[in-house]
Order: structure tokens, then C-alpha cells, then sequence
């Protein structure tokens, strides 16, 4: 038997690319950004306002930190914080549950992208 | 010889105007990310793999609506926060009470005011009507027009509330009051309303009434006395302190907002949040 967890808020296109670009490691912003803008980082077209909202929005509700490094002091590093991490899993299990289910009724082809 | 290709400065014009158009976002947002924006900006100048065309439109189109959500932001953490919101609403709570009491309390009294005149005639010709003085010798003859005239009038009914004298006329007729308000006063000895005649299907006319019972003693018939007055001034001046009462609280209510979006101001969040954890 399929153990059901409690369904996740859906988050917006931002933050999930936010937190997608963060997922594999620290980065600056405009690495997160330009991240965000590929098929793999969720195909988010967003320009520096909207990433820098999205990034205090998430620091406020704790998802994300700066990490304090720079390698310019015009770029800041910021990370996954744990609640972020688990935001990121349960928004990628929402999405999976959703494609496994639309594979299966033949609305996606197996192992094609949408 | 040093050539210098025709678009060379561009980079530095769009970033001088980025630069400008970062000073329209809220102070916080900008003293907090203003430099990583505007990096950002040159990073994504830089990017060979990101060409003018697609980044131009991109950030246009992100400046006009993050500029328009971070203001936004900016007006709930200044202004919805709930303790402000809550004194707020309180206020406009107890200046709409206040109002109401400037409305209601004049009225009441210019209302109980309109039948002094005519407790004195009802009471007076009641005395006159128990002595066994006639109705109609009792009655100073007039014909006051009640739909236009003002000054206060009498009218006698016998004990089953037909006119007997009257210095009153509504469209050539005497007028009469229902006849519970004779069983009231049958009952209670007195009754003080305000009476709409009928004229027609309109009822358009309002009169300060009193009417007393007259008790029948030795020979005197028993009936009722009526002294009226048409209410159009009162209800003028009634009118008049509803729109003053309304102005007040309007007034009221503009200063509870002037004064909350200033409290608001000043008190306003100093610095972004992620200010604070960034140390």
C-alpha cells in the first residue's frame, strides 16, 4: 500500500526555480538565474527583480541563507537551507506523482518530455 | 591607430540606466539587493550565450512587475500589519459610534422638542373640555391648512373619535388619526406620535401630535383632544444634523486613515529581513 504524504502547497514557477537552481550546490545570482532560464531548471524567464524578490522571500521564510562567501564583493552565494531542501522534495514528489499519473494515461509518452 | 567599435559604450549606457531604473524600487529592497541587481544586470551584459534582443525585453518586462510587486510588498509590511490595521479599525469603530450619537441624540431631542407647544394646548383645552365648555366654543375657529401652514392646531373627538371642532383642514376635510391611537389613549390617558394623514395614496404629510383624553365628568361628554403641528421644519433641521453627523464622521474617519498611514510610515519595518540575517 502507497503511503500518501500530506500534498504541498504548489509553489510559484520562481521559487521552484529558485530552489531547483540551488539544489546541486551554492550560487550567485546570476548562476540561479541563468540556471532557471534552461528546460532543465524549469524554463523560468526571469530578470533580476523577480530573482532578488523570490531570494528575500525565501530568506524570510527560511529556505534560504547567503552563505557569506564571494568571489567579488558584488556577488552574493546563497544555499539551500534544510526547509528549503524539503519545500524542493515535496514540490519535485507533487510534479512526479502528477507525470506518473499522466503517463499512465497516456497523456505523456514514456520517457518524453512534455 | 586604435579602433573603436560603434557600439563599445553600450554596455556601460544600459547599465547607467539599469542603475537608474534600480532607484525606483522601495528603499529597503534597494539598499538590500540594489549593488547584486545591477551585477547581475553586467553578468547577464556579458553573457555572449544571452543575445540583447532576448535579454532587453526580459528585463523590461521584469522591472515593470517587480517594481510593481516590491512596492506592493513595501505598502502591506508598512501598512497591513495587524496591530495597525486592528487600532485602526477600532478607531473607526468608536468614531462611527460617535456618529451615530450626534445623529441620533439631536434628533431625539429637536423630535421630543416639536410637541412641547402642543402639550400645552391639549392639556389646556382638555381642562376647558371637562368644565363642560362645547367643543366649538372652546375652539378659537381657524381653518390652518396642515400641509403647509406651521402653526400648531387642536382638534376635538367625541368619545368615538368623530370630529367635533377643528382648526384643522387637510384637502378641505378634517383629518383623523387611526383608531388604535384613540384605544391607546382610552387606555393610557395619552399618546405622543408622529402622524402621517392620509391624503390620497400619499402620506406625505407629518405632524407633531398629542392626544389626551378628555374624561367625562357630571354633564361633560367624555371624547379626546388632538393638538398637532406640522413637522417640516423639525424634520429640516433633523435632516440638517443627519448631514452634519455624516460630515463629522467622514471627517473623522479621513483623520483615523491620515493618521494610521503616517503612524504606519514612521513605524515601518527599517530594512528588509533577510537584512537582518544577513547580518
Amino acid at each position: 500500500m502507497m503511503k500518501t504524504a500530506p500534498a504541498p502547497v504548489p509553489l510559484s514557477p520562481a521559487v521552484f526555480a529558485v530552489l531547483l537552481a540551488l539544489g546541486d550546490g551554492d550560487k550567485h545570482g546570476y548562476a540561479i538565474m541563468k540556471q532557471a532560464h534552461t528546460p532543465e531548471g524549469g524554463n523560468v524567464k526571469m530578470g533580476p527583480g523577480t530573482l532578488y524578490g523570490t531570494l528575500d522571500r525565501l530568506i524570510r521564510d527560511g529556505m534560504v541563507e547567503e552563505t557569506g562567501m564571494t568571489d567579488d564583493e558584488r556577488r552574493r552565494y546563497y544555499r539551500l537551507k534544510a526547509r528549503g531542501r524539503t519545500a524542493l522534495a515535496a514540490e519535485l514528489d507533487r510534479l512526479n506523482v502528477a507525470i506518473t499519473s499522466a503517463r499512465a494515461s497516456g497523456l505523456l509518452a514514456h520517457g518524453g518530455r512534455s | 591607430m586604435s579602433r573603436t567599435a560603434p557600439h563599445a559604450d553600450e554596455p556601460n549606457r544600459l547599465v547607467s540606466l539599469y542603475a537608474m531604473a534600480v532607484r525606483l524600487y522601495p528603499g529597503p529592497f534597494r539598499e538590500a539587493y540594489g549593488t547584486s541587481l545591477k551585477q547581475t544586470f553586467r553578468d547577464s551584459l556579458d553573457d555572449r550565450t544571452l543575445s540583447r534582443r532576448t535579454l532587453i525585453p526580459l528585463v523590461l518586462r521584469d522591472l515593470a512587475t517587480s517594481l510593481v510587486k516590491e512596492h506592493l510588498i513595501m505598502l502591506r509590511d508598512t501598512f497591513g500589519r495587524p496591530a495597525l490595521i486592528f487600532n485602526a479599525l477600532v478607531l473607526a469603530g468608536l468614531a462611527t459610534v460617535l456618529a451615530l450619537a450626534l445623529n441620533t441624540i439631536p434628533q431625539q431631542v429637536l423630535r421630543l422638542g416639536a410637541n412641547d407647544p402642543q402639550i400645552a394646548l391639549a392639556d389646556d383645552l382638555t381642562v376647558k373640555l371637562q368644565q363642560g365648555i362645547a367643543a366649538t366654543d372652546a375652539i378659537t375657529p381657524a381653518s390652518i391648512d396642515i400641509a403647509r401652514s406651521l402653526t400648531p392646531f387642536v382638534i376635538a373627538y367625541d368619545d368615538q373619535g368623530h370630529p367635533l371642532a377643528s382648526q384643522a383642514r387637510l384637502d378641505g376635510a378634517i383629518p383623523a388619526p387611526p383608531s388604535g391611537v384613540f384605544d391607546y389613549v382610552r387606555q393610557h390617558g395619552q399618546d405622543r406620535l408622529s402622524w402621517q394623514p392620509v391624503r390620497g395614496t400619499e402620506h406625505g404629510v407629518r405632524i407633531a401630535a398629542v392626544v389626551e383624553r378628555v374624561m367625562p365628568v357630571g354633564s361633560a361628554p367624555g371624547g379626546f383632544v388632538l393638538a398637532g403641528r406640522n413637522m417640516r421644519e423639525v424634520e429640516a433641521r433633523e435632516h440638517l444634523v443627519g448631514q452634519l453627523a455624516t460630515l463629522a464622521w467622514l471627517a473623522m474617519l479621513g483623520l483615523i486613515f491620515v493618521a494610521t498611514a503616517v503612524f504606519g510610515w514612521i513605524t515601518r519595518p527599517r530594512g528588509l529581513q533577510s537584512m537582518v540575517k544577513a547580518g
